[in-house]
This record gives structure tokens, sequence and C-alpha cells, in this order.
């Protein structure tokens, strides 16, 4: 068995963190963590950590895992990226709201699509903190800041719909909990192919908790089939970002097919010899 | 002698499969040919010409006034008949090409059975049908052109530079190619998905240029060798990222095939006009290669050494092109130079932001400067290291004080164009970094002639910047049409200036 304690020290990277006293990023930072150190005796080369830019992409200073804190909106394709040169990775993005759903949403939607195996992870605080509070994607209508005199006019994105539309094979939501980001880091991890994992996360200065997590409830203790796309879709309509009456939580959708690096027999080769590009001489 | 031939027709009536064929064979056959490509941004229609210049020397470029007009719609003789010379002649007949294929063997005294062996390399079905058009205008075509060239016994090879490009990166070892389609780049990426299975490397498209340099990083970080190919609104997007190869020290090669902009421009065409875009392009400070080929042996080389650097450094390197050179096919008789290179990174901690000793962002000022520090001292060590390599070539009379300047594509016009000229030709083809050591090849009083397919001159900026040295605005031979330099016009152009 692996000593816990040890795991959780040597993921530690000694960079003292930044992110305002009770930020729910704390829950989720814990939560990742804890789900990794029970991971870590399969060997921490295994894992690559990519994160964006925003108040989530500090995951990466605080995670001492290798991977890159890259460029705003290009998580998933560096994640693509990494996969590709070293199929045999096991990679986590991470993005926010503004990142995933603003600057990088074309890269969203083809991920799902392609359905590599990498995990993904959303911090939705329905807003841009680090530049502090201006109305993203999912931001309600009416939401108004320093840039937005007049309110927010168009109604929010619902990105859970919009990665049942595109074909991704596992579709989450959880709540800023750091028993929910170890159980559906767990769940994530046992599937093979693109996983979706929102994660609500109230920001305390610039969109605080409205009653959300009050309103949220598990789909699993509602008897919800996984495995329905059509139930899945119903659940989806639940919260629409806009008013807040119900939050279902959980895994709304999880089925199976090919992924991306199965469809070239270059990456089958390489992920049957458990090799990278970089161990081919020639 | 030279023999320039243009074969137009629609999109979709096969002018280019018709020259492909000819030149092939008449490379075979111990002639020097250069074959370039023009064409419109449709798929049936309009019309599309090869321009083929044939010769008993060395040939890189074609002519303005031309020799024979295959003509296989009639359109093709409207807009060509003015570059036909005196004496030239027009095949035109409501015929497909393989009849043309025909009656040009003929008039080239070619026999006819190499044309037959190359038919058996076509579509199987059409075998009959296009073995008795090009019988018909074998047998009626009674003219020969044959006795104005000699042939020449050295072996020969016939690529293009898209080829050049894809063959040395393979030669490199090349893992991942990365590409988004874009003219002129595409060549490249068909040319080496094609032959990915057997050499064992992959090519993948993307969603989008963003995605395609994004995913590339990530590929490198894991070691791989890995490459991308685009355009310049292509490359435009993907700057940012551009940039994050510098602060990140990530190898890559940037494969950038110029057309004419800005923005959409001539999407078909030719120019050299992103030369500056490729030297600043990206924000920050940070440490970059431009190469520019002239040629298929040198993209060859180039890509290579592209490959070296970027390994060596964990830098950037821009190999820049322009459609002339990625689609034009130039007689080959030597063998390229291929500097090998090891994988130099692996998967660590790497950042966008400034990092500290952890691999974490920091904002520690004596950090930030160190890693700066350490970051520009490549520059340096590049100059001193690419000493091995030519990074810029002279041709002609040493000693003449006609000095003539130019860089990339326009190199095989500006070579036959000099053949009994006195001057002195410099081709650049390290852009970045610079050549400084020109200045010992320039005198102060020397006459200095720059030839680019641009309307501002940018090499010359580029000298100025980096030697002090300025050209004559009245010196500076440009062209920005589209079209590439014809080598009998420029030869009058450059006449014109000499002292």
């Amino acid at each position: 068995m692996i000593d816990k304690t040890k795991a959780l020290k040597s993921l530690e990277t000694g960079s003292a963190n930044t992110w305002c006293p009770g930020c729910p990023n704390f829950q989720i930072l814990a939560g990742f963590k804890s789900a990794m150190a029970s991971e870590l005796e399969k060997g921490k080369e295994d894992f690559a950590l990519v994160t964006g830019i925003g108040c989530h992409g500090k995951v990466y200073d605080y995670v001492n895992l290798v991977g890159i804190n890259t460029l705003h909106g290009r998580v998933l394709p560096t994640c693509l990226g990494l996969k590709i040169g070293n199929p045999n990775l096991k990679i986590f993005g991470f993005s926010g709201d503004g990142d995933a759903y603003s600057e990088g949403i074309s890269h969203l939607i083809h991920m799902a699509r392609y359905n590599s195996d990498i995990k993904y992870f959303v911090h939705n605080n329905q807003v841009f903190s680090l530049t502090v509070g201006q109305p993203t994607p999912t931001t309600e209508k009416g939401f108004k800041d320093k840039t937005t005199p007049f309110g927010v006019k168009n109604p929010p994105l619902n990105p859970i719909k919009l990665m049942l539309a595109s074909g991704a094979t596992f579709v989450a939501r959880i709540f800023a909990d750091v028993k929910q980001v170890e159980w559906i880091t767990k769940e994530a991890l046992k599937h093979k192919g693109f996983s979706f994992i929102e994660i609500i996360q109230p920001c305390i200065i610039f969109h605080p908790d409205i009653g959300y997590k009050e309103k949220t409830y598990m789909l699993d203790e509602a008897g919800h089939d996984k495995s329905s796309f059509m139930q899945a879709w119903k659940k989806a309509e639940e919260f629409d970002y806009n008013e807040v009456e119900k939050i279902p939580l959980g895994i709304f959708y999880q089925t199976s097919r090919q992924t991306f690096e199965e469809g070239f027999p270059q990456l089958k080769e390489l992920m049957k010899k458990k090799k990278a590009w970089k161990d081919i001489k020639r | 002698m030279r023999l320039n031939i243009v074969i137009g027709g629609k999109a979709g009536q096969g002018p280019n499969v018709l020259a492909e064929i000819l030149s092939k064979v008449l490379v075979n056959q111990g002639y020097y040919v250069f074959d370039s490509r023009s064409y419109q941004s449709l798929i049936r229609g309009g019309h599309n010409f090869n321009h083929l210049t044939i010769s008993d020397d060395q040939t890189r470029s074609n002519d303005f006034k031309i020799d024979i007009i295959v003509a296989i719609d009639e359109n093709t003789v409207n807009v060509h008949s003015k570059e036909l010379k005196k004496e030239g002649i027009i095949l035109n007949s409501k015929h497909n090409n393989m009849y043309f294929a025909g009656r040009l063997f003929k008039l080239l005294c070619l026999d006819f059975k190499l044309l037959e062996q190359e038919l058996g390399k076509l579509n199987k079905k059409m075998i009959k049908e296009n073995l008795a058009n090009a019988k018909e205008g074998y047998t009626e075509e009674k003219r020969q052109y044959c006795q104005l060239l000699k042939k020449d016994k050295t072996s020969k090879g016939f690529m293009n530079g898209s080829e050049g490009v894809s063959e040395g990166s393979i030669k490199s070892g090349l893992d991942i190619f990365y590409s988004y389609p874009m003219t002129p780049a595409t060549p490249v990426l068909v040319e080496l998905a094609q032959n990915q299975d057997k050499c064992n490397y992959l090519v993948l498209e993307l969603e989008n240029e963003l995605a395609i340099i994004n995913a590339a990083i990530g590929s490198a970080m894991t070691g791989a060798k890995s490459m991308i190919g685009t355009s310049g609104g292509g490359f435009d997007l993907m700057t940012e990222a551009l940039s994050l190869t510098g602060i990140a020290e990530i190898p890559m090669v940037l494969y950038l095939a110029q057309r004419p902009g800005p923005a959409t421009g001539l999407p078909t065409y030719t120019a050299q006009g992103d030369l500056n875009m490729a030297r600043h392009a990206g924000h920050g400070e940070f440490t970059r290669m431009l190469l520019a080929p002239g040629d298929p042996i040198e993209c060859q080389e180039l890509t290579s050494q592209s490959f070296y650097f970027s390994q060596k450094f964990k830098i950037p390197v821009i190999l820049i092109s322009d459609k002339h050179l990625a689609e034009s096919f130039y007689t080959i008789t030597e063998n390229p130079k291929i500097i090998q290179s090891e994988k130099s990174t692996s998967l660590k901690r790497y950042n966008s932001y400034e990092k500290g000793r952890n691999g974490s962002a920091t904002d520690v000022p004596e950090v930030i400067n160190k890693n700066i520090d350490d970051r520009n001292k490549k520059t340096a060590e590049i100059e001193k290291d690419s000493m091995i390599f030519d990074r810029y070539k002279i041709f002609g009379k040493k000693n003449s004080k006609n000095v003539i300047l130019s860089w990339g594509s326009t190199k095989g016009a500006v070579l036959d164009s000099i053949k009994d000229i006195d001057c002195k030709f410099i081709q650049i083809l390290y852009i970045e970094p610079f050549p400084k050591e020109i200045e010992k090849e320039i005198k102060k009083e020397d006459n200095i002639i720059l030839i680019e397919n641009n309307s501002t001159g940018q090499l010359a900026g580029v000298l100025a910047e980096k030697t002090g040295i300025f050209i004559d605005k009245k010196n500076k031979i440009l062209r920005y049409d589209g079209r590439p330099f014809f080598a009998d016009e420029l030869k009058k152009e450059i006449q014109r200036r000499l002292k």
C-alpha cells in the first residue's frame, strides 16, 4: 500500500498559494490531490497536467506533476498533443469557464468529437475573476460589472448540453467540494475517452454562491440512468445557468466508443509497446 | 537553348497531368526541365496552365516569351498569344490532353513507347481511350523541334519544393507533422500524409491553426520531433503560441509557405511578402531562426538544419518558402547534405509564465532576469554554431562591382538571367541569424541590385538593419502581381541597372 501522506507530500511544489482565503478552489485542489495520491503507486511519470489562464490555472503551481500552465484557451489542444506524443500518459486538463467556453470553445467541441482519453475539469464560476469580474458565456442575464453597464443580455450557454450534443462519452457536473472532486477524479480515470467534468465553483468576490449549493442534488441518488442519452438531456435542462431552481450533480452520461489515439496504427503500436515517440530511434 | 511551352486549359481538363508526363520523360531522357504551375481558386473551369522550360543546360525558371502554346481550350490562346514568339506555334484543336501529349512527344522527337509507358501508370480504366487519343496526336503532328536540344548524361531527378521539405523532414527523423490545409502549404501535408505508414511518423489535421500549433507544442514537450505547416494567414493565427515556444523553450519547426496577402489576397499565386512577419511575429522577446531555401535541394538541407537547430537550442525555427518554390518542379542533379539531430527534450514542468526552479510561475526579479538572460544567450551561440552551414551563397563573378541580392524562390530566375552578365549574386539563406559577414562581400562603391517578389523590398530592410548598407530605390527590382520572375524579362531589368 502506498503511504498517502508521503504521496501527498510528493505532490507539493512549495509555491505559496495566492487564491483568496476561502476560495472554493482550495476544495478542488485538495480533492484532486487526494485522488492523485492514491493513484501515485502507478508512477508519477505516467501523469501530466495542463492548466490554462485564470484563477484555476494556479492548480499547476500547486500540484507537482509534469506538464504546462499554457496559454488562455489552449488547454485541450495541448493535452491532445501530449497524448499523441506519448499515448501512454494519463492527462488532466484544467480550465476555467472563460478558458473553456469563451477563448477555447472550438477545441472543446472538437475534443468531445475526437474522444481522446483526457480528463478535463472546468472550474465554472460564471465570471472572469482574475481580470476582476467581467461576464463569461455562462454568466446569467442581467449581471452587471464596470464593463457591462447595460447588463448581460445574452442567455448563458449550457455546457452540459453542448457536450452531450458534441459526442462526449463522459459528461459530469459536481460542486467544488473535496469529496465530490476526489470521487469524480477516480470515476474519470476509470473511463476510457474524453471525460468532461464541470465544477460549480462560486467566486467569493465576483460571483458568490447565490443559493447554489442548497439546490444541488446527486443524480445517482435520484435514480438517474447515465447510459440514457435522453435522460441525460432532460437532466441537463434542469439548470440553465440563469435561474437557479435545482442543480443536478454527478455523471449525466457515460458511453463508450473508439478513442482518438486508437484510430491511428502508429499510436496503437506505441500503446502496445508502452513507448513514446521520443523512444523511437531512426 | 531554352524551349518554352505553355500548356493551358480549364481546371479538370488536366493540363497539369500532361505537363507532368512530358516533364518526367524529358528529364529521364537527359534534358533539363523547369515546370511551374498557375491555377485559380476554383475546382472546375477557369484557366489553369503549366509553363515548361526545357533546356540542354540547368534551368530553374521560365521565360516570358514562349515557343509553343498547347491550348486544350480556346481561352488558352486568348490569354497567352501575346507571349508567343513570332516563329512560335499554337497547338489547338478540340481534343483532350492526351491527344496533345501525342503531338508534343512527336514535336520533341520522343519515342511513342515512352508515352505509352507513362499512360500505363495512369487510371487503368482510361488506358485504351488515352492511348488512342495519344496515338492520334502523335500521327497527326508532322513537325520536329528536337534538333535544337542536346541531351546531357548526368543522372537527374525531378522534384518540387514541397517534396524537398517533406523528404528533408523524413530524413531528419520527423515524428509528428500537424497541419490545417492552406494553399500553398498543403502539398507538404499531402506528401507527408501519403508516406506516413511506410516511414513511421504521424500526420494529423486538427480543427484550426490554434489547435495545430498548440498540439504540436504538447507533442514536442514529450520529446517528439514536431513540425507544423501553414501559409501566412494560418501563421498569423499561430503567433501567440509561437511566443510560447520562445518562453517555454520548445523545439519546433514551422514551415511557412507564402502566398500574396494581406488577408486572403491572391490565394493561389506567389509572393515573398511575409519575411518581416516571420522575423517579428509573436509578442515579447525571444530567439528564433528564419531559414529561406531557394530550390528543392536547399529545401531538404534547410529542413534538416531547422530540426538540428530547433532541437539543439530548444527554439522555434521558421522555414520560409512560397508558392513558386513549393509547387514548381526542378531538375535535380545533386544529393542534399542532411544533418542529423538528437531528440533533446523530455516531459518536465514547462510554463507559459516566467517560472521558478519548481516549474511554477514566479515574479521574483532576480529569477526573471536570469531566465531572460539565459534564453537570450542562445542568439550568440546559434550565430556561432550556424557558421558551419551555408548561410549565404555567392554565384557569378566574385569581383564584379554589380552585386545582386535576393532570397528564396527568386534564386532560380536570377541564376538563369545572369549567365552571361557581369555581376556577383549573393543569395541569403539565413535571414535569422543574418550573415553579417556579407559586409565583406559588398564594397561601398558597389552597385547593389535587389530582387524580391514583394512591393517594398523587405530584404533591403533587413540588410540596412543588420549592416547599415542601403539599397537605392531605383535598384530594387520588385514584382508583386502574384507571378514569379521570368528569366528573360529579369535579365533586361538587371542589364538596365548594371554599371
